[in-house]
């Protein structure tokens, strides 16, 4: 998938409307909580990307998010 | 790598009680200082709705005592052939002395019976059965396991995350020692990680007398402050989960020889319905194997979330067929296991709910 769908996709996870952009700050994403992180590492997992729980506390933005999933979810370019 | 087939043993009855109070997360949620989008969502997800709770004052034990006397009333049992009395458990009657001696007396067991407790939660009911099979292998009679806990005596009051997940009940299960019945095990130890499952105050390390009296306190993330309640890193215990029990499966089915198309059910110990699908869908299990919705009625019960799921949902099912079962528990330890074995046609009765009235020392 491309960047967009990946971002497309993380929101559906996290159950939000609105838009993400790369350079948000995951903490001022209201949607982005406990819960939804261990979506997103569950659906990292899936994608064989192996993060461990503390790697993840550790993200700042969400372009650190995308930066993970350049490893094996997002194809482009 | 504690790997293991027994030749001999039965199950022939399992039976739970969970606790006389049923509480609906919709009444909770001022409590826990959940919001209406929180809440929609914990309930979406987590699979959050109701939860079974003892009131102040019954034990694991009590729901473990009801549970054994549906037993010996049922099974017409010769109490004298009990040989051993194992009780899992994290909230004992008291520090000491294990429970299990007390209840070699209180259920009326002859004063030959072996009895002692094992200090286990979500994985205690396969090491639990591992060493009733390994009783029964070194020629015991019947063994009686009880397992459970009464984690609302352990959990923060206010702490949005754990308490709302864990539920109380106490189980017991009875085996016999019948010749031919193969069972296989699986289990495992990794303490590296025992920081993030654990109730840190009132042992040895941090005794009562050194901590202070801020119960029911609530830190900046809305975990208990207080260390004598229990702490929960859910990322890295959830990472655990999903990361072990596949592999111990594909362990188990080594080991066993079992073809995993041909397993009547996967009774799994019940975290939530999250973790529980999460697996399923890494596993492609058919979701008709795999019960999940335990913790989601009656919450997350410890130790007795496997006899807690077949007592609750799978009543029928184990009292009426043969039936050839994986369980497997996994948790605070960090401690796993898995089991492999047939069940025929047990006493399995629909789960109950505490009868105070039942708590009389009389049977």
């Amino acid at each position: 998938m491309n960047k967009a769908e990946f971002l497309d996709m993380i929101r559906e996870v996290m159950d939000r409307e609105e838009e993400l952009k790369e350079e948000m700050l995951l903490e001022d994403v209201e949607e982005y909580d406990s819960l939804a992180a261990l979506s997103l590492m569950a659906m990292f997992d899936e994608y064989g990307i192996d993060v461990s729980p503390k790697t993840f506390e550790e993200l700042k933005t969400v372009r650190d998010l995308v930066d993970l999933a350049m490893r094996g979810i997002i194809n482009e370019g | 790598m504690a790997k293991v087939c027994f030749k001999n043993g039965r199950i022939s009855a399992i039976v739970t009680t969970v606790g006389d109070r049923k509480v609906n997360i919709d009444d909770e949620k001022d409590r826990f200082g959940l919001d209406e989008k929180s809440l929609k969502r914990l309930k979406k997800t987590i699979g959050l709705e109701s939860r079974y709770v003892v009131s102040e004052g019954i034990c694991t034990s009590d729901l473990c005592f009801q549970s054994a006397k549906s037993i010996f009333k049922n099974k017409n049992l010769d109490k004298n052939e009990i040989e051993a009395l194992i009780f899992v458990t994290q909230s004992p009657d008291f520090r000491a002395p294990s429970t299990a001696i007390i209840m070699q007396d209180r259920l009326g067991l002859s004063k030959d019976t072996l009895a002692y407790d094992i200090n286990l939660g979500c994985s205690g009911f396969i090491y639990g059965l591992f060493t009733a099979y390994s009783f029964i292998a070194s020629g015991l009679k019947k063994v009686l396991l009880l397992v459970g806990d009464v984690a609302s005596s352990y959990t923060g009051k206010f702490d949005k995350t754990l308490t709302p997940l864990l539920g109380d009940a106490g189980s017991a299960i009875l085996l016999e020692n019948v010749e031919g019945l193969k069972s296989y095990f699986v289990l495992h130890s990794d303490g590296s990680g025992y920081q993030h499952l654990i109730i840190p105050g009132g042992a040895c390390r941090k005794p009562y007398s050194r901590l202070h009296g801020n119960k029911g306190e609530i830190s900046e993330n809305g975990i208990a402050a207080d260390e004598t309640s229990m702490y929960m890193n859910g990322g890295e215990i959830f990472n655990f989960s999903i990361k072990v029990v596949p592999e111990l499966f594909s362990e188990l089915f080594e080991l066993s020889g079992a073809d995993e198309h041909n397993i009547d059910y996967f009774v799994l110990h019940q975290p939530n319905k999250y973790i529980l699908k999460n697996i399923q869908k890494r596993l492609g299990l058919n979701e008709d194997t795999i019960p999940s919705r335990t913790a989601s009625v009656f919450g997350n019960q410890n130790s007795a979330s496997i006899p807690g799921t077949i007592n609750g949902f799978l009543y029928d099912e184990f009292s009426n067929s043969r039936l050839r079962n994986v369980f497997a528990g996994f948790g605070i330890g960090l401690s796993w296991g898995a089991c492999y074995l047939e069940t025929d046609s047990i006493y399995a009765p629909r789960v109950e709910k505490l009868n105070k009235d039942v708590l009389d020392r009389s049977i």
